[in-house]
């Protein structure tokens, strides 16, 4: 196949562009199999004999499996709960008329305003009354008012670009409005569901500011458990990267899972 | 009793009202057509029976019941929509039975009824495609069926035709017209074209700005318009209105003079009745393009050729009366040039006479 000279220099701008993104992540996950005098190694090694004693002794020693269960619960939860509660607010501000529809909506965005760390006192405060402190549930709540926004903004949009037609014609079939929300507004509006989901639940896995401020040891999540590592004088570098490596793979997973249904054009031939 | 009635309805969004009170009636079987210029308020109205808009006055029946407050899928009325509106996310079939999904009725039953509506509508093959996988026409087969398998009492239709192509669209015309003829069933259609219109109504209602125009057969709108408005809306290419003076009245006839007449004058007998109009008067005389002649041995115009379009077999010219413009549809093709006086006929039985303000006379 011959290839044109725009064609060529796009395949390696294109090429430039991923290895920069990718590269860090790459050195992440080789340095996970590396041993230490490998690592520090300068210059650096590229064939190097690979070492699972990092796996081993993070496995062994430190909370990072208890903590990866974690922030999988917490993850998982917020994301549900986020999608299952924003879905339908988000329906509702697509597609009806109410009152206080844009201070709502309003609300919705100030609430993405505010710095987390403004919050993280009152917050504090209001989970040591409330004895929620080191659970669960506290995590999750919090994470959801962040999420919550994002899902309904995503949402609202997706929604909105269903042509309303589609709608009426669900209703003179027979369709109540549960049922049109579930057998048509959550299938077409799957793109964007699946997007605040990604988000939603990165959101959550990667978040370290409340996570070390609402919990001690029972509910360590994933980030607090890898700063664990950065402390006393030598950094152990192959731990923080296999560390690192197990934190990112459920992330990734849950997006190449959940970006099959982030395809353009669903409701394509659905109007003209 | 009527099968549909509506009872001066009216619809008002906010301040502004876009249906002034319409009232009508259909027979079981009809083929209604709501046919007028862009925002005349026919597709508003069109909903307001399907019930995806409030009434906000007036009463609605359908089969002797006041559905007026009723939801729309209790008023057994489908509706086929410009849009096709079709699910996309689901096939053909999923698109066709999904309003007997939500009727609960047996497997087995959908499965045949489906079957038969795909049948009468040429798509059996298409059932299991997406709608993404179809062509426009074939969208509209779809969108007709999923009314179809209903067994609505009414049917209705929102200018479901005008995102076609010419050829598919006249195809498509037929195909309705066939489909009401063997369902016998109720429709209620919306257009702007009056060609539609014609071809397809029993009964066609002219809508303008919210307001009934006039209500009739195709033929007794074409023949005896009420108004200005429906006699240039109905029929194609449009009635040709000239400006003219009454200069008496002989015998039940008006005698009506403009300097475009041979002779400075003619002689046309009103159609409709009423009162007559005195001598000084405003009259405005309408002549269908199609009614005039070229080869005529009594001409009753004499017209300025302006320009002329070869239609192949007939040509239509487009003339000039004095201040106002004349077009004439005329078999084969005219030798004449941009500037030529000529003389056209009309039988004066086709003469339509409008008073000052635009009602038939």
């Amino acid at each position: 196949m011959r290839l044109s000279s725009g064609t060529f220099l796009h395949a390696l701008g294109l090429t430039a562009v991923v290895v920069f993104s990718l590269f860090p992540f790459f050195w992440m996950v080789s340095a996970s199999f590396k041993s230490q005098t490998d690592i520090l190694a300068s210059p650096p090694v590229w064939f190097f004999m690979p070492t699972l004693d990092n796996y081993r002794a993070i496995f062994a020693e430190s909370q990072v499996v208890g903590a990866v269960v974690n922030s999988l619960i917490v993850a998982t939860a917020t994301t549900l709960l986020s999608v299952l509660l924003g879905t339908p607010a988000a329906y509702a501000l697509a597609r009806f008329e109410f009152r206080g529809k844009s201070d709502l909506w309003f609300w919705f965005i100030s609430n993405r305003m505010l710095s987390p760390i403004v919050l993280a006192l009152p917050i504090y405060l209001l989970a040591l009354q409330l004895r929620l402190l080191d659970t669960h549930l506290v995590l999750i709540l919090v994470y959801l008012t962040f999420n919550l926004p994002i899902v309904v903004w995503i949402c609202t949009d997706q929604f909105k670009s269903i042509p309303p037609d589609i709608e009426q014609a669900a209703r003179l079939d027979g369709a109540d409005q549960f049922t049109i929300f579930r057998k048509i507004y959550l299938p077409l509006g799957a793109p964007g569901i699946a997007v605040s989901a990604i988000f939603s639940f990165i959101f959550s896995w990667n978040e370290l500011l409340y996570a070390l401020v609402l919990t001690r040891r029972a509910v360590q999540t994933a980030p607090v458990a890898a700063t664990n590592f950065m402390s006393g004088y030598e950094l152990p570098w192959g731990k923080i990267m296999a560390t690192g490596t197990i934190i990112v793979l459920p992330v990734t997973i849950f997006a190449l899972i959940v970006s099959r249904h982030m395809v353009r054009g669903l409701t394509m031939g659905a109007t003209k | 009793m009527s099968f549909l009635k509506l009872e001066n309805i009216k619809k008002k969004f906010g301040d502004a009202t876009v249906i002034k009170g319409v009232s009508l009636s259909a027979e079981k079987g009809e083929f209604v057509v709501f046919v007028g210029p862009s925002g005349c308020g026919k597709s508003t109205l069109l909903r307001m029976i399907a019930g995806l808009e409030d009434v906000s006055e007036g009463r609605l029946d359908i089969d002797g019941r006041d559905v007026t407050y009723e939801e729309p899928a209790k008023r057994e009325v489908s509706m086929v929509f410009q849009s096709y509106a079709l699910y996309p996310h689901m096939t053909v079939f999923e698109n066709m039975a999904f309003g007997l999904r939500m009727a609960k009725i047996p497997e087995a039953e959908i499965k045949q009824r489906v079957g038969e509506a795909a049948r009468i509508l040429q798509i059996d093959v298409l059932l299991d495609r997406k709608p993404r996988a179809l062509s426009g026409g074939q969208r509209q087969r779809v969108a007709i069926g999923r009314s179809i398998v209903r067994h609505p009492k009414i049917f209705l239709f929102d200018e479901p035709l005008s995102n076609l192509d010419a050829e598919l669209r006249a195809q498509m015309r037929v195909e309705i017209a066939r489909l009401h003829r063997n369902l016998g069933a109720t429709m209620v259609y919306v257009t702007h074209d009056q060609i539609e219109a014609m071809t397809l109504a029993d009964r066609i209602v002219v809508l303008r700005a919210g307001l009934v125009e006039q209500i009739g057969s195709p033929t007794e709108l074409y023949d005896r318009p009420a108004n200005i408005f429906v006699a240039g809306f109905i029929g194609s290419p449009k009635m040709n209105f000239v400006s003219a003076t009454v200069l008496g009245i002989e015998g039940g006839a008006i005698r009506i003079g403009h300097p475009s007449f041979v002779g400075g004058s003619l002689s046309a007998s009103p159609r409709i009745g009423g009162p007559l109009p005195k001598a000084g008067d405003k009259i405005i005389v309408g002549l269908r393009p199609e009614h005039l002649t070229l080869r005529s041995d009594r001409p009753v115009l004499t017209l300025t050729l302006d320009l002329m379009e070869n239609l192949g077999g007939s040509t239509q010219v487009y003339a000039r009366s004095g201040a106002d413009s004349v077009t004439l549809l005329t078999p084969g093709r005219p030798a004449m040039q941009p500037g030529d006086s000529f003389g056209a006929g009309i039988d004066p039985d086709h003469i339509y006479l409008f008073n000052e303000d635009g009602a038939a006379l």
